[in-house]
Order: structure tokens, then sequence, then C-alpha cells
């Protein structure tokens, strides 16, 4: 039965609300675990706090899961669902600027959205940063318009690429993921940090 | 043991259990048979020639015909606009834009109706909508559309119209074709022409 939007089983027209309060419950949930402090964030590079890997990583997992068990069950169809296509090169050199951007700022986008509604100055420094990062790019897009486009694989998935199963490529990736968790709260005994 | 030791081995077990068991069974047909008989006992994917035949000449752009024959039988003729996606090939990935869309208004034909509903079925099955089947496929569009036959002199009034249609789309499209049965609409005059004096050229010059 699923996707429920684009077999419009859902109308189209609610898709922005939805998404508003997806986005609500996401705003929340980062604020519970204590994402609106850009100490959180910098931990993760400097060790002393992993709950970042953790969180995100086990939303990743959850949400992996049960997409394969709704597809196992007949309830979604995945081919239907959108997979975001992969530009190689400019994927690596956007991400090498986000992370250098989030040791420097000490937020993502969705935190500092959060750290700026709790009053935070710095998060809305933040947010202004974003917003001049946007203009920039879309105003010199034409200079990097060959590289953004460079390494087009299309709508690739790792599994198709290595040639394993959905359901094994899901095992590797828990997997890796629980020696992570492991790995970063070995790095958070190693380099504690209390006065943050 | 921890919850949090816990839920590491449950997530580690399902992983387990999701590598194990058969990729992606989500049923390919949208459909169920029954949905499907219901479907086809209400006959609406069927559109009448006459239909086409008006679209045809009106040039109307939502239409899409689709020749579901082979690519000889669709060089040696085809109706007005319409692309070739012979039934073998229906399936394949080149022309699944046309075929799952919103926007265009399908019309497959096939010689006579056996292939065109063979396609339609396959189609409606997977879910895509907006695919229909020309009536009585292209014989019956040769007999009534190109090649009308006059109806009797008892015969009711809609059948001399129709007929009298049948004829003008034949004339439109290509088929042989004579006069109408019904008198046809006196010509108006010609209005007589007025002719305009040019108007006089502006003095030009000056300041």
């Amino acid at each position: 039965m699923g996707p429920l939007v684009p077999q419009e089983i859902i109308g189209a027209d609610w898709n922005l609300f939805i998404a508003f309060a997806i986005g609500i419950g996401f705003g929340f949930v980062l604020e519970q675990a204590g994402f609106s402090s850009s100490r959180k964030l910098a931990g993760m590079f400097y060790g002393y706090d992993t709950v970042v890997l953790k969180v995100f990583f086990t939303g990743a997992i959850t949400a992996m899961l049960g997409l394969l068990f709704f597809s196992l069950f007949g309830w979604i169809d995945l081919n239907l669902v959108y997979v975001n296509p992969t530009f190689l090169g400019s994927a690596i050199v956007g991400g090498i600027i986000m992370g250098a951007g989030f040791i420097i700022g000490g937020f993502c986008p969705g935190t500092s959205v959060c750290a700026a509604a709790i009053g935070k100055i710095d998060a809305m420094v933040f947010i202004g940063g974003i917003f001049l990062g946007i203009f920039f790019f879309a105003e010199g897009f034409p200079l990097i318009k060959d590289f953004y486009m460079s390494g087009d694989f299309g709508p690739m998935k790792v599994s198709e690429l290595l040639g394993i199963s959905g359901g094994l490529m899901a095992l590797l990736v828990i997997i890796a993921a629980l020696v992570m968790f492991k790995f970063g709260e070995l790095a958070e005994k190693k380099w504690p940090r209390e006065e943050y | 043991m921890t919850i949090r030791n816990v839920v590491f081995l449950a997530i580690f077990f399902l992983g387990v259990v999701i590598a194990m068991v058969p990729e992606n069974t989500t049923k390919p047909y949208k459909l169920t048979a029954e949905a499907m008989l219901i479907e086809v006992q209400g006959a609406a994917e069927m559109v009448s020639a006459d239909d086409v035949a008006h679209w045809i000449i009106s040039k109307d752009p939502s239409l899409q015909l689709i020749d579901v024959r082979s690519p000889d039988e669709f060089a040696k003729y085809h109706l007005d606009g319409a692309i070739n996606i012979p039934l073998s090939v229906i399936l394949s990935d080149e022309y699944r834009d046309y075929l799952d869309q919103g926007v265009k208004m399908n019309v497959l034909y096939s010689n006579g109706t056996l292939s065109s509903h063979q396609g339609w079925m396959i189609l409606r099955q997977l879910g895509f909508k907006n695919n229909y089947v020309l009536q009585g496929g292209m014989n019956y569009w040769f007999d009534t559309i190109m090649n009308p036959q006059a109806p009797s002199m008892l015969a009711a009034d809609e059948e001399f119209a129709k007929y009298d249609f049948r004829k003008a789309a034949s004339g439109a499209l290509g088929g042989g074709s004579t006069g109408a049965l019904t008198a046809p609409v006196k010509e108006k005059a010609d209005k007589p022409k007025v002719i305009r004096k040019k108007q006089k050229k502006a003095p030009a010059g000056g300041c």
C-alpha cells in the first residue's frame, strides 16, 4: 500500500503539512537529546561525547529496518521510495565543508534552528551564516556547475553496487553501528570532559 | 543485562532476520483479481471509434494513441499520431513513462481487440491509470469510420447523424468519401466587397 503520498492514498496537498508535523517532532527530539548545546556536537569530534553518533545512527537503523520489514510484509513498495542521486565528487567536497562547519560552528542546520528557538545568539549567527552560504552558492553556481554534476551515479544503492541483498547490507550497517557505539563509549572514557 | 544491551541484541537479531529473508516481496500487481473482475465487467476502459475519430480530428492534445501491434504492421499503416509499443515489450522500462502517467489519455489499439485488451489488463493490474482500449480495434475502425455504410432509410435520425459524422471523419482522415446524406448548410452569399479609399498621407515635413 505504501508509500502513501506517491500512491495518492494521502493527497499530495498534505505533503507539506506532514513534513511540518515531522519537522516539529524532529526539533523536539533534538532539543530533548540536548543537541541545542554546541558542545554536544563538537564533542563528537573531540571524542568526549558521542551521543550525536548514537542518536543519528539509531534513527537510521530504525528507519532502515522499518522499511525493509514493511517491504517484507508487503506494506510498502521500495521501488517507489525516492533515492537521492549520488554525485560523488561534490558529495565528498560538500561533506568536508559541512564537517568543518560542524566543528567550527558547533551546530548542524537542524540543531542551529533548535538552539535559536531557545534564544542562543551563537545559533542565530550560525543561521545567518547558512543563509549567506546559500546566497553565495546560488550566485556562484555557474562557476562550480561542472564540478557539482561530476561523478553522477544516479540513484545508486551501495548494496546494488556490491551485488548483495538489501537485507545483508542492513545487517552489515547494524554491525558497523554497534561497533561504532562501542568505540564511541571507549573514546568518552579516554577523553572525558567534566566542565561542559 | 542492561536495557541497552537488550536493545542492541534485539536490533542485531532483527538485522539477522532481514538478511535471511527474500528481498522486497511487495506484489508487483496492485489490483486484486476481484477488483480486476469488476473493472472488466464495467467495460469502462472502452472508448468508441467515433470518440477517437473526433479527438483525432480536433487534435485533442490529451489523446495518445498507442499501437500494440508489431512494428511491421505499424509501419504499413497506423492511426494519426499513434506511437508503437508492441505488446511483447510493453513491460520494458523504455515505455514506462508513456504508460504510467497521469496527464494523457492513452488509447491502446490492435487489429482486433485481443492484443489491446491483453496489454490493457497487464497495465491495469500494475496500477497504471489513464489507459483505454479502442472499441473494435482497427478492423472496426475501417468498417465504420473509413468506409461507413449508409443506414437504411427507415433508421433513426441519430443513425444518419452518426453516418454523416463518420463520412466527414473519413474525409478528414483520408478514407473514401462521398457527399453527406443530410442537406448541406447553404453557404452564405459573399458580402459585397467594401473598397476603402486609401487615407491620404499626413503632410510631411514642416517643423
